[in-house]
């Protein structure tokens, strides 16, 4: 069953930007990732899903509720994480936590103090003079702190954490998911959602371009090999063997996109003298592209 | 009404309500002080030397009763003009600047309506303007008491102050109907800025020379008549009526427009 249904929302802010057409589906219990670059289209649709903006066609609902009409019973059991956060700034971080607790009428802090102590965040300071990584891990704790939100909708809800808090991050997520959440989580970093979602859905430019299985992302998915040999023979014998290669003649290394034939590529390679052997995945950007073809870029 | 926002506001604007009680209980006690039954009128003197320019301030012919003293330097301009501004700074405070800065998304990403959200700050406007035609009623009801006893026509003096709340009211409904208007804060404040400097304005204009008296017709300020409601005029109450239901009739309209529009946060 689908708590969340976007179906062909178009919000046309004009000169192209907006969202046009999107449909998709967020299951009971699934965690979809909800991917773009900057400025695709991700948090106009988050900010339909919370009805702070109607769509001018299209219809929006989560279980079952019209996202705009309905957004204070939506609100019962939804904890929202915004993309850009603006806190009261005259507040102390504690006092805003608690704050919100009461809007959300949640009898107990208990699961804030965890959250609190998982991403070791003391909150005791002004909210203005917070940097941008405190502020988000009290966007987290406001978001995670009510056990009654069956929903999660969370949008970049990593960036300006360091990457020891982008894995606690991922570990709670992980929890939550287990706890039977649905979760919502919008991100232009594919490694936070690769390791959390069960699906992901890609918009571009305002159009969603696909939804697809996280496991087939990932298998489509190349890396970039860097091979460096002895000496230049051998790299140009082997990036003949290669077509696809980039190789510049004389130059020791060769750089492959390699996917499927990975195990060919490393075999090949393994007939001459390796001095070092370097692997990167793709950006999400060359990941498009990929995925896309060279028409995704128009 | 959300107890929660109401109480948060409180906490963040006491100050802002204790800065203009500070000032309007200067003037009120200062003006009431002056009042001199026995002796010459010393104000009287000064408004006699350069009479356009207290007639702009509306206190020209004021009589000699401690009522009309009191109605004619204080409710002309004084406890007009500081309420305005802060009725500037409070409107912009409550909806706009919210949306601005968009700290509004946490106040609606909780299970309330809109409406209710944005009607606790507009409850929380008029109890804070409440507060004070009501202080300011009773401080200068006390001083009148103590310095002069039995000189002051209570009934008459409880009727201005039940206008003045009317004229804060609809000030309070204009700006904060702007404010839910706008997504700005700038655009906000430049709007409240106008509605009150303007209607300021025109009424000194029409009170200065017979040429612009019909002047007075484009501003809301002539529907709170000082002299009418000292008197129990029921033309006065009338207008009086007039300022209490636009004032609400406005803050319904940015309410309701608030509670529909498209917000960027």
């Amino acid at each position: 069953m689908s708590v969340i249904e976007i179906s062909h929302i178009t919000k046309d802010y004009g000169k192209g930007r907006g969202v046009f057409d999107v449909s998709f589906n967020v299951k009971q219990g699934e965690v979809l990732g909800f991917l773009g670059p900057n400025g695709a289209g991700k948090t106009t649709t988050i900010r339909q899903l919370m009805g702070f903006i109607k769509p001018d066609s299209g219809k929006l609902s989560i279980q079952g509720m019209d996202c705009f009409k309905e957004a204070d019973q939506i609100q019962k059991s939804l904890g929202y994480l915004p993309g850009e956060i603006a806190f009261i700034d005259s507040m102390n971080g504690m006092e805003f936590i608690k704050f919100v607790a009461k809007m959300k009428k949640m009898k107990d802090l208990g699961r804030a103090q965890e959250l609190m102590q998982m991403f070791e965040l003391n909150a005791s300071g002004k909210l203005k003079k917070m940097s941008k990584g405190m502020k988000q891990k009290i966007g987290i704790v406001c978001a995670f702190m009510d056990s009654g939100s069956e929903i999660l909708i969370l949008d970049e809800p990593t960036s300006g954490l360091d990457p020891l808090m982008q894995n606690r991050f991922v570990e709670l997520v992980l929890s939550e998911k287990k706890k039977g959440k649905t979760i919502l989580m919008s991100s232009h970093m594919f490694e936070e959602v690769e390791r959390t979602c069960d699906r992901a859905a890609i918009i571009r430019e305002g159009r969603l371009v696909a939804v697809e299985e996280m496991e087939k992302l990932k298998e489509s998915r190349q890396k970039i090999i860097v091979v460096s040999f002895k000496d230049a023979s051998m790299a140009e014998a082997f990036a003949a063997e290669f077509p696809k290669a980039g190789y510049q003649a004389g130059s020791k290394m060769v750089t492959a996109k390699v996917g499927r034939n990975l195990d060919s590529f490393i075999k090949k390679a393994g007939e001459y003298t390796i001095a070092d052997l370097d692997v990167r995945t793709q950006s999400l950007e060359e990941f498009f592209m990929h995925f896309y073809g060279e028409g995704a870029d128009k | 009404m959300n107890a929660t926002l109401l109480k948060k506001e409180i906490k963040s604007n006491w100050i802002l309500l204790v800065i203009f009680l500070g000032v309007l209980s200067m003037y009120s006690v200062m003006i009431t002080m002056m009042f001199d039954p026995k002796l010459g009128d010393s104000l009287k003197m000064m408004a006699d030397s350069m009479p356009q320019m207290f007639a702009a301030f509306g206190m020209a012919d004021v009589g000699t009763s401690l009522l009309e003293f009191v109605t004619g330097y204080l409710y002309g301009i004084l406890l007009v003009a500081f309420p305005g501004v802060y009725i500037i700074i409070l409107a912009n405070r409550l909806v706009a600047k919210y949306v601005d800065n968009g700290s509004m998304a946490y106040l609606l990403a909780v299970p309330e309506k809109r409406r209710k959200i944005v009607l606790t700050q507009g409850i929380f406007m008029l109890l804070t303007l409440l507060v004070m035609v009501v202080y300011c009623t009773v401080l200068i009801l006390t001083v009148g008491e103590l310095l002069f006893p039995g000189e002051m026509d209570i009934k008459g003096f409880l009727r201005v102050n039940v206008g003045l709340m009317g004229l804060l009211v609809f000030f309070g409904g204009a700006c904060f109907c702007a404010s839910c208007f706008c997504n700005e804060s700038k655009n906000s404040s430049a709007i409240s800025t106008g509605v009150v400097v303007y209607s300021v304005l025109v009424q000194m204009i029409s009170q200065v020379g017979e040429k612009f008296e019909n002047v007075k017709y484009a501003t809301p300020l002539t529907l709170f008549n000082v002299d009418g409601l000292s008197a129990g005029d029921a033309e006065a109450w009338a207008t009086c009526a007039v300022l209490y239901v636009g004032g609400l009739v406005l803050m319904g309209i940015g309410i309701i427009r608030f509670s529909k529009k498209d917000l960027p946060l």
